[in-house]
This record gives structure tokens, sequence and C-alpha cells, in this order.
């Protein structure tokens, strides 16, 4: 039998998920930060000895190893990327630096600048322009850029990005740099605005140029070194790398365009949620994901995580490319409990993991979310909690709350119990701002929760969220690594073009089309996936003349590649029904006499590859378990003793009413009063208002 | 209409009537979500409206107003609106019957003498009540839209003589009846407006507020009428607490200032904005008296709910950035107005570019004031710029077409202690985002051909203010521009023995015969290929220039920040090497010298730490 693994490598831990056949098998073993592909192989290693092969002959029948990664994210976290240089238009040197205006905080007039990748002395302009209709208003000026390239090398540049205005209409000036660059500066990466994302406006483009150039080199050479321990450990096949836009692609395609491997690691998250949610019926999930520092919060529609290419600011540095849209708060197990301006805060400032909580006993002295856990009973500080590896303390813990509750005027207890109210209302808040401006309820949705803190307070959010169903995968500590195993190889690109969808060209829309179907082509062909194969939905940008965002949506879903027969001349009046009908959903109106403009083609094309099976539905009820102990614990009504079951005990079929704690490995299930939890065939959890 | 109507409409309003006392973790829950329902109708607005001031610019604001027309919580939006929605808001609540408000209403206001800014500040507003019919908050939204049907397109009329002139007023229109559009209010109020995406913009505003008026309903259902009121009131009185306590820190004193004008717009010379601002105790009291008052000054009158919305945004950056601003705000400070000056005109004087000036003095005055109370926290919150080169056409359709874009890309970021001015605006216009070039190149006859910082064009300091930036752009075909100079004689100031910035700066039709250079206003009718060239002023410094660390001018010089010369001109900066090999050096034991004698020649000297 032949293997897939899914490999997601995270702060402290790299998971794997190896599908075999229908069977999933997960495994975790500590990241190794200095060359986390040590951590890789030594995780294979194991699963190759978990299946009694050596490694050789483990990967020899592996299909497909797919990788989520976290060395972008790390890169710019902590700015050690490539020594980076810009090369724009004339007149445009300081755009990146103004950031289109945009501030984090309009209130704080001590906000810090974020650290810029390309300061000003490595941003230099050449006198060349192009018009927005791609006509060339000033030819490129190659002594200047020649010019340039020396004074780069000079500052000891290590990558370039080059982007001129309209280079997305006409790509001419960018191509002719870069090979000016090569001549000049041999070895030097460089990366094409145009290439990098292909539309205006400027800003935009260009930040995702940059932020791709920076972290360019240790992408790529990262994937490289990993290419090769596999090859030499036996390995035939591509290696697979999952993108921020949820789908995975090969090393080749991602050394083109290394900035699309940031956030893959909540994207593959998101995506095995989608996955998930569609298997037990559920098509529209909220998914949650709460871990030690950060909430994650995302949707799945109709059974989809579609990936968004916008307005994105990641690490303080806008991305333009396609992301599985996931918002973050800060409110994790190590947020810290204070008192500011008399008020109760909680997060966004985190304990980390080192010194964590206080009931880590590693030296935190700040009461934290999991600290308040401890103190209301929900989290266990007996020897064997979170799979064994190691044991949470009560020391500390009870005298932080009561300084806490002392400045509040209450008891250490109440004390704890507002930080569980504070954090709870913040991670409801940031649900409603996910859903701001898209017309969604979240009542209308069933929530999906993961991460090791996600499923303490999963159910209780739910009910202030008025949502009545809650999903706990069993695996929900390890999901993003089986979130790559779900996710398909995919590709997804777009061209510009600007006219008035009344008034469409048809050729160039053919060419445009053709020109991606035919990049599509080669990368799936290099990754062994014939045309065939290959499901492509021809999609469009389009907005009203003025507006800033464009709406994407598909035009000719499900085509075979290179099917372009739905081109014909009812292609635009087509195109404004479909345009009227996404805009009514995202906006509640249109506007019936004017006429749309299209401002780009994409096409968005996978393969629709084996993933998990996650089986749906509920054995004949086998009678309520019994909990293995008590405990006190207030689960926002008051303390009172509470039961306790733990994951391993419980069977398909089991029902465990609330109030109750289910204590699974790496994680713990909060049962809220009112809520009932049902095992269902797979394992999985699945909560569901009872009163 | 009136200086009494004004004195009602600041009056302290009372708390709303409730016996019920909730506990400060509830109110504070409660809170965030109202806060976050601005958000979202915010959110909504801003993604749906179709012109760039609101789609890219952002300029819009949603906030909640109590019962009794209080700010009732943190609002989401620009700052400079976000303090005067419930001034017009009052107006409506003191005419509830006389407008039937009723659940589901829609109401339009934009009235400069009925407690609004300048015309082009749309509020829409829709009250909200509970069950048993009493009326609990008012959801508004403010967005700034791209004409008013006044003489001039866009609404800004240089020599406007009244409000007339500016285009239509409305105190308080009802758009929405009980649920139903009233199409023939919305149709007239479409017919007087030029822009051709206007209609878009006005729905997408009703519909932005009807979804947020919705959701608070359901909030109100939720919690029940009582707690929502009770966490208003607590909300309220705990920022004013705050600030308070702030204010009792600081040293008593009376701490004054003088902001100069140019000049208004037909010339005047050198209008006056002077702010005391008094510290005893808990209680600030910011006065106004002083301030200029001359009846024949032309366009730079600020309305009165502006002007208090102006001292509240350099207040607030004055604070502690985590108290929430709210109508507690106004209920720990006391600002006095003297009626009749340019921060309280008289009925029907013109509005429009009062926004800009005297508004941005209030605040530039303010901050002067207080920088010497809290240094650390005096960077001004204004757009010194007297107003950016607006450039109007008309398609083929006869629409106009306004390539206004607020498209400053670098002015007036002033350091403040410890930072230098970074990014493109001041903190307080960071929710902004600016149109780009290949946005607005793609919809005008336009071509934007340079928009750097110029070197040195920031004030001096300890640490300095950031670069302005030099906007050049080309017209394509025949087209209007419009533009008032001012912050040249009178730039912006710097804070604590920093430097000023430096002089803003216009040029028309540059490189032709015919170039020439904006003294005061211009209204012209540029030909084809005509080129203009706008300097912008700049952040100023903070603290005295020869206290950087030499370290960072070398930095600075090589960013060209800065020039080789000005580091040794205004910094006393002594470097060896040069700019082209990237190999500059410190040469500390002249450097040392030359400040040395630098700083004997320098009036005061003193660190700033």
């Amino acid at each position: 039998m032949n293997y897939r693994v899914g490999i997601d490598i995270g702060g402290t831990f790299t998971d794997f998920a190896l599908l075999k056949g229908a069977d999933v098998i997960v495994h975790k073993n500590l990241s190794t930060p200095q060359d986390r592909s040590l951590g890789v192989m030594e995780g294979l290693g194991s699963l190759a000895q978990k299946e009694g092969l050596s490694l050789t002959d483990f990967l020899g029948r592996c299909d497909a190893i797919v990788h989520g990664t976290t060395v972008a994210d790390n890169t710019l976290i902590e700015m050690n990327g490539a020594v980076t240089g810009l090369i724009t238009t004339e007149g445009f040197r300081d755009e990146i630096e103004y950031r289109r205006g945009f501030k984090e905080d309009i209130w704080d007039v001590r906000l810090e600048p974020p650290r810029q990748i390309t300061p000003r002395r490595r941003r230099l302009t050449v006198p060349e322009r192009v018009l927005h209709d791609g006509s060339v208003h000033k030819p490129l000026d190659e002594a200047a850029v020649r010019e340039a390239c020396r004074k780069l090398k000079k500052q000891g540049v290590e990558s370039i990005a080059v982007s001129f205005l309209f280079s997305f209409v006409n790509a001419a000036h960018e191509r002719r740099a870069r090979e000016i660059i090569e001549e000049e500066l041999p070895g030097v990466q460089v990366s094409l605005s145009h290439e990098v994302l292909p539309r205006g406006p400027e800003y935009d483009r260009t930040s995702t140029a940059v932020v791709n150039a920076y972290v360019a080199p240790r992408v790529t050479s990262y994937l490289e070194s990993l290419v090769t321990r596999l090859g030499e450990g036996g390995y035939r096949n591509q290696l697979m790398v999952m993108q921020a836009s949820g789908g995975v692609m090969t090393v080749d395609y991602i050394r083109g365009s290394p900035i699309r491997v940031l956030a893959s690691g909540p994207a593959g998250g998101v995506v095995g949620s989608a996955h998930v949610g569609n298997a037990k019926g559920h098509p529209n999930l909220l998914c949650v994901d709460m871990g030690g520092t950060s909430y994650d919060m995302s949707l799945v529609l109709d059974g989809a995580a579609p990936a968004e290419a916008g307005w994105t600011m990641h690490h303080r540095y806008l991305i333009g490319v396609p992301m599985v849209k996931v918002e973050t708060l800060g409110a994790g197990g190590g947020s810290i409990c204070q008192i500011n301006g008399g008020a109760l805060q909680v997060g966004p400032r985190s304990a980390g993991s080192e010194p964590g909580p206080i009931a880590y006993g590693r030296g935190g002295i700040e009461p934290t979310v999991t600290d308040a856990l401890v103190m209301l009973g929900i989290l266990s500080t007996e020897e064997g909690f979170a799979g064994g590896s190691f044991t949470l303390k009560r020391d500390g813990v009870e005298a932080a709350f009561a300084k806490l509750g002392e400045a509040m005027g209450t008891s250490a207890e109440q004390a704890a119990f507002d930080c569980w109210r504070v954090v709870n209302a913040r991670m409801s808040q940031g649900v409603r701002r996910t859903t701001a401006g898209k017309g969604i309820d979240p009542k209308d949705l069933v929530m999906l929760a993961y991460g090791g803190n996600g499923p303490a307070f999963a159910a209780t959010q739910a009910e202030e969220l008025g949502i009545e169903k809650v999903l706990v995968p069993k695996a929900s500590p390890t999901f993003s690594a089986l979130g790559t195993l779900v996710a398909n190889p995919s590709i997804d690109e777009e061209r510009s073009c600007i006219a008035k969808a009344d008034a469409l060209d048809l050729d160039q829309l053919r060419s445009l089309w053709t020109e991606l179907g035919a990049r599509a082509r080669k990368f799936f062909a290099d990754s062994s996936f014939n045309s065939d194969q290959v499901v492509a939905n021809y999609q469009l940008n389009m907005r009203y003349a003025g507006q800033n965002f464009s709406l994407t949506f598909d035009v000719a879903p499900d085509r075979r590649l290179h099917d372009l027969s739905f081109i014909d001349d009812d292609l635009g009046a087509r195109a404004i029904a479909l345009f009227n009908q996404r805009h009514m959903a995202e906006y509640s109106h249109i506007r019936e006499h004017e006429v749309p403009e299209v401002t780009g083609v994409r096409l968005a094309t996978h393969v629709n590859t084996p993933s998990p099976v996650f089986a749906k539905g509920f054995p004949v009820s086998t009678g309520n378990p019994v909990p293995t102990k008590s405990r006190r614990a207030n689960l926002g009504s008051g303390y009172a003793d509470t039961p306790i079951f733990l994951g391993c005990d419980l069977q398909p079929g089991h029902i465990v009413n609330g109030p109750a704690i289910i204590e699974e490995s790496f994680t713990t299930i909060v049962v809220y009063p009112g809520w009932k939890t049902i095992v269902d065939i797979a394992g999985d959890y699945e909560m569901t208002r009872t009163g | 209409m009136s200086f009494e109507l004004n004195r009602k409409l600041a009056a302290r309003r009372d708390p709303l009537p409730t016996s019920i006392n909730i506990d400060p973790v509830t109110a504070d829950i409660v809170r965030g979500a109202f806060e976050t329902v601005c958000f979202e109708a915010a959110t909504h607005l801003g993604r749906a409206a179709s012109s760039p001031i609101i789609n890219q610019s952002n300029e819009r604001n949603a906030a909640i107003v109590d019962a009794n027309g209080r700010l009732a919580m943190g609002a989401i939006g620009t700052p400079h609106l976000t303090f005067v929605n419930q001034m017009m808001v009052r107006w409506g609540l003191m005419n509830v019957e006389v407008y039937d408000w009723g659940p589901r209403d829609v109401f339009l206001s934009n009235d400069p003498d009925h407690g609004g800014g300048h015309l082009p500040d749309y509020c829409v507003y829709s009250p909200v009540y509970d069950d048993k019919g009493e009326l609990i908050v008012v959801l508004t939204l403010q967005a700034h839209q791209g004409d008013t049907g006044g003489k001039d397109p866009g609404g800004f009329t240089l020599e406007a003589a009244d409000i007339f002139t500016e285009g239509v007023s409305f105190p308080c229109v009802k758009l929405v009846h009980r649920g139903e559009k009233r199409s023939d209010v919305i149709h007239m109020i479409e017919r007087n407006n030029r822009f051709a995406t206007f209609a878009g913009d006005l729905a997408a505003m009703i519909g932005a507020v009807q979804r947020g008026a919705k959701m608070l309903d359901g909030m109100i259902g939720k919690w029940g009428a009582d707690v929502v009121k009770a966490a208003i009131n607590q909300s309220i009185d705990h920022t004013e607490r705050l600030v308070r306590e702030e204010v009792a820190r600081w040293p008593d004193g009376i701490y004054e200032a003088t902001v100069l004008i140019d000049h208004d717009t037909v010339g005047t010379k050198d209008v006056k904005v002077h702010v005391a601002c008094t510290v005893k105790a808990d209680q600030l009291t910011v006065d106004l008296t002083g301030t200029d008052d001359r009846p024949n000054l032309v366009g730079v009158w600020n309305t009165f709910a502006n002007s208090r919305s102006y001292v509240m945004t350099q207040l607030c950056a004055a604070v502690d950035p985590t108290i929430v601003k709210n109508e507690g705000m106004f209920n720990a400070v006391e600002i006095i107005i003297p009626e009749g000056c340019i921060a309280q005109p008289p009925p029907n004087k013109p509005a429009a570019l009062g926004s800009f000036h005297p508004a941005c003095e209030i605040t530039e005055a303010v901050c002067l004031a207080l920088s010497q109370v809290v240094p650390e926290r005096s960077a001004p919150q204004l757009y010194k710029i007297g107003m950016p080169n607006a450039v109007i056409g008309f398609d083929e359709n006869g629409q106009m077409w306004m390539d206004q874009g607020v498209d400053c890309r670098s002015m007036d970021v002033s350091a403040v202690q410890g930072i230098d001015g970074w990014g493109s605006c001041p903190v307080s216009l960071g929710n902004l985002i600016l149109s780009e070039a290949e946005d607005a190149e793609c919809r005008f006859p336009i071509l934007n051909i340079s928009r750097e910082m110029t070197t040195d064009a920031g004030g001096a300091g300890q640490w300095r203010g950031a670069p302005g930036s030099l906007n050049v752009k080309q017209v394509l075909a025949p087209t209007m521009a419009m533009a008032w100079m001012v912050s040249a004689d009178h730039p912006l100031r710097g804070m604590c023995g920093g430097d000023d910035a430096i002089p803003y700066s216009n040029r028309f039709e540059v490189g032709t015969s015919g170039e020439y250079k904006i003294e005061r206003t211009a209204q012209a009718q540029l030909p084809a290929d005509a080129v203009i060239a706008y300097q912008h002023g700049g952040g100023a410094g903070f603290g005295s220039p020869l206290l950087r660390d030499p370290e960072a001018v070398r930095e600075d010089v090589l960013d060209e920040y800065v020039s080789l010369k000005a580091a040794r001109k205004k910094y006393g900066v002594v470097l060896t090497g040069s700019l082209e090999d990237y190999d500059l050096a410190v040469d500390h034991a002249a450097t040392e010298a030359l400040r040395k004698e630098m700083g004997g020649k320098l009036p005061a000297l003193e660190a700033v730490e």
C-alpha cells in the first residue's frame, strides 16, 4: 500500500499525518529550529518504524509528501531575510514607505514604524514609464538600471524587487530590467512585481514583490535542502508545498513566488476544517483555532475556504497574493490578564511558551488565560495532562488572581471568572468583526474548534454567537498537518485587464486565459498530472467604476483546462448578471443603472487527490458513559462538582451531558451547561445545545 | 440656528435614566459589542461605496449616540469625524416630534449651523428603540461626499460669502420612514449633487446604517435596555475619570500658544488662533479666547462642532490612547470658544475650507500648549496643506470627476519625543488609505510624474519630522484646478526646540513660460499637458537638532532624508567618506567641536528627556 504524508512545522512541534488507505496515523515530535528539515526527517523515520519499514522503503512508497512551513513567517517575525533592494519607476521611490497612509492605531502618537525591508538607500529609481493602456510613455533607461545595480552591489544586496508602474499591463520594462540585473549581479535573486502580483495599484504590488524578494532566498534554500534530504532518503516524487491560498504546489512553482507559502499553516487548518465539515454534512463553518498566543478565526462557506487577494496586512506588510482569510486576535492560553486604566484587560500581551503561564512552572508570574482555566477547575493539575508531556501546577496561580481581585475589589475566584468572561467577549467580538461587511450571521454557521485551547471555550463562544452546533475533531491538536493532506494541488493566478463589461475584448480575454492555462499545464505536468485531471475554474474580477475592491466570481466553473468555449458574445451580459448576484450577496444592494467593469481574469485550477475520509453519523446509542472522576469547576454559572471524562474511554455513540469536562490528548473539551456532546462514528465530538 | 442653539447643543447631558447597576466587566463587554457594530457599519460602507474618498481614502466614521445625545461608546473611523456626529443628532433629538422619529427611520444631516461640520460631511443616522418604544440609542455614520451641489464642483468655493454658495444644507431630513425609503426625498438629494457616483454612496450609507441599527436592536433585546443604559453610563463615567486622573498628574498652570494662518482666501494676512490650556487639579480648560474674529475674513470659518472636535482630537493624542473615546472626554474638559470668532462663526458663514483652516491650527495650538505638559505625546494631529490640488473635469456624459484623491503622500508627520516622524500622515489620519497613481490614471486623464519625499523637507530635531513630498502631476486634457495656499509664511511648528517644517509651495504650468507660483489661491483652467507641482511641508522636529544621535544623522544622510550639508548646518554633524560609496562615518571629535560652536549661538538648548 502506498502512503501520503502531511507535515506541518510549528514553533514548538512538527506534526505529521500519515494517510494509509482510509486510515490516518498522527505523529508529533519537537521542531528543530536550527535546521528544521532534521525534525522532518526524524519524524519520517518514526513513521517508517511504526510501519515496520526502513526509511528508504517507506519514502519509496510515498506517493506524496505535502508540507506546510512557517519559514517565510519566521523570516518576517525575526526580520532576518535577505538584504533586499528595490528598483522602481522614477518619482515613485517612497510609495513603499508611505503605506498608502495606513497606520495600525489611529490614536497612539507613539506608534512605532514597521522596520523597513528596503530602507530608502536601497530603493532606487530609473527613468521609464508605461501608461495605463500599456503604451510606453518613456522608454526604459537601461544605463540607469545598470547604475542602480552598481549601487545595490556596493550595499551587498542579495535579492532585488523590480516594480514599475503598470507593469501588469505591459511587462517589457520589468523583464528587460531582470536581464540587465542578471548580467550585472549574477546570483542575486530577482522578483518582478508583475509576476508576483499582476495587478494594481502600485503600493500593493510593490509591497508584495518586496516581501517576496525578502523571504525568497530563505524559503528556496530551505525547500531545496529538504528536497535534497528527502531524495537522499529515498523519496522519488515531488515535494508538494502548502500555499496560503489553501492549495499545494511543487517546489519549482513556489520558487517563482515564495511569498505564497506565508501563513500556509493556518490555511492548512482551514482547508482541513472545510473537508471535515463537508464530510459531516456542514458546509458552512466558523473555524476557531485557539492556541497559546492567538485566536485565529476563519469562515468556510458552501464547503470551501475561498482565498482572497486584497488588502491583507501580514506582520505589518501588505501581501496581495491570494490567502485563505484568517483573522487573528491576540487571545490565547498565554494571554496575560491585567488591570489597565482601572479596566480588566486580557491580552494581546502574551507570556508565550517561555516563561508561559504561571501554571507551567517555568518562572511566569503574570496570570494568564490558562491560569484562569486552572483557577476555574477547567484544566487539570493532575499528572499526565496534555498527553503526559507535562503537568500544570497550581503554585502561585491563586496568589496572582488574589492580587488581581484585590485591585478589582473581588475574590481571586471571581477575578479568574471575570478574565474568562473578558476573553470570551473579545473572541465573540473578533468573530463578529471577521464576518463584518460580509452579510453573514454567525448563528447560521456550525463552529469547528481546534488548537490546544479552542475546545475549552468553543461551546460558550457558540452560545454567545447564537450558534447551535460545535464540532471538535479528535485530531484537533494536529489539525494543520491533516489539512495539508486534504489540500489539493492548485494554482490560482490572475492577469489584469480593465474594460467595461459591456465592451469586452474577447480576443484579449482568450489570450490571457490561454496564457494562464499554459502555465497551469506546465506546473501540473511537472508534478505528474496530465491536463485531463486538471479542473479549471475560469473567474473574473469585477467592480463598479470607482470601487476600490473587486469581487471575484466563477464565470465558467469546473471546466477542462483550455476549454474556452464559454467565451462568446454573451459573456459580457452573463458576467454582469453574475457580478450583480455576487454584489447583492456581499453588500445587499446593486446599482441597476451602472455597467460594472472587469478588472482582471483569473484561472483557479486544481487536481483532486485522495484525502482522508471522515466518517459521518452516529451508531446506536451505547448509553451514557460513566465519569472517571469529578472536580470542583466553574463552567460559567458558579462552582460545582463537575464530572470528568477521559477521551480515551469514550466510544462512538457515547453521550456526555453538560456540565462536564472531557480530557483529550493535548486538549480539554468543556461541555457547558445546556449543551451535550455525542461521539460520532469517527470518534469526533459533536456538541449541540439542549437548553 | 444661533449662538444660543450652539450653547444648547454643547450643553452637558445627563446620564440615561436607569435604576440598575451593573459590574464593570459586563459594562465593558457591552461596550465592545457596540463598538463591533460600528466596525460592521463602517466596514460595510467602506466596501460598498463608489467614491474614492470613502472606499479608498476611508474617510468615514461610525458612532453610537445615546438617547440623551451623548457619544455613547467607542467609534470607528476618522477622529476628526468622531467628535461631531453627536451634535448633529442632538438637533434631531430636540425635534423628535417635528421630524416624526420612529423605529427603522433613517435621517440625513449635514448642516453646519445645526451641529454639523462642513457640508460634505454627511451624517446618516437611525434611532433604535426598545420593545416598549423607548428610544435607547442612535447609530450614526458619517462620510465625506464628493460634491454638495453648490457653486463649485466639490463644494469648495474660495470666495464663498455664505453657506448657500457651498451647497445644500440638511438640518435633519428623513430618508427612510419606518423601513420604507422615501424615493421623492432621495431623488431630490441625488439631483442636487454633481458627483457621478453619489447615488451609490448614499445608498451604501443607508444600507450600512440600517444593518447596524438592526444589530443594535438585537443587542438591546438580548441584554435589556436597562443593562445597555447602565453600560453606556459606566463607559462615559469611566472615560471621564481616566482623563481627569491623567490631567491631575499634570502640573497646574496656564499653557498658551498662538498659531497663525498665512492668510484667508482673499489675502487678509495672519489669521490668528490662540489657545490657553488651564490645568487646575483634575480640570482641564481649553479656551480659544483671543482667536481671530474679524468679520471680513473669508474662507477661514470653522463650525462650532468642528472646532470642539479638533480640540478633542489633539487631547486624545495627549492622553493614554486606550481610553475609550466617548462623551466622557467632553465631560472631563471644558472647552471655551468665543461666539463670533472663526472657531464659532455666526450663522450662514461658509464652512467648507474652515475644516482645513483654522480647524488644524486649533489642533496645532492645543498641541503646542500641551507640549509644555506632555512632551512625550506632543505630535500635532492635523493637515497643514491649504487644500490638495483639486483637479476637476467632466466626462463625456457631463458627469463630474475629481482627482482630489487626498493625494498627499508625505505631509505633516512630525516627530514625537523618541520617535521620528514616519509614514504618510499623522496617526489620526492612519485609517485613510490613499489613492494610488495606477487607480487614478485608469479613471482620469492625468499622469503622476513624481511623489517622492524631498531631501531636507522635514523639520530637524533630536527626533526629526518626516520629509514632505513633492507631488508633480500632469493633466492630459484641459482641466480645472483649484488650490488654496497656506503654511508657507507660517509652516508647521516644531516642538520643544525642534525645527519647524519647511514651507508649503505650489506651482502651476511648471516648465512653461507661463509657470507661476501660487501665492494665495488659484482657480485655473489648465491647458492639456500642463504640469502642477505641490511641495508638501513635511513634519516638524522635536527637541534640538544638536542633540540628535550623530549616528542617526549618518543614517538619514545615507537614506537621503537629510543632505550632507544639512547634517553639518542643522545637526552639527561632520561626516567623512562619501555618500556614493555608502561609507559615511561620523567624525566624533569634529562633530563635538562643531556642536559646541553652534550650541554657543543657540538661545536655549536644554535636553528634552
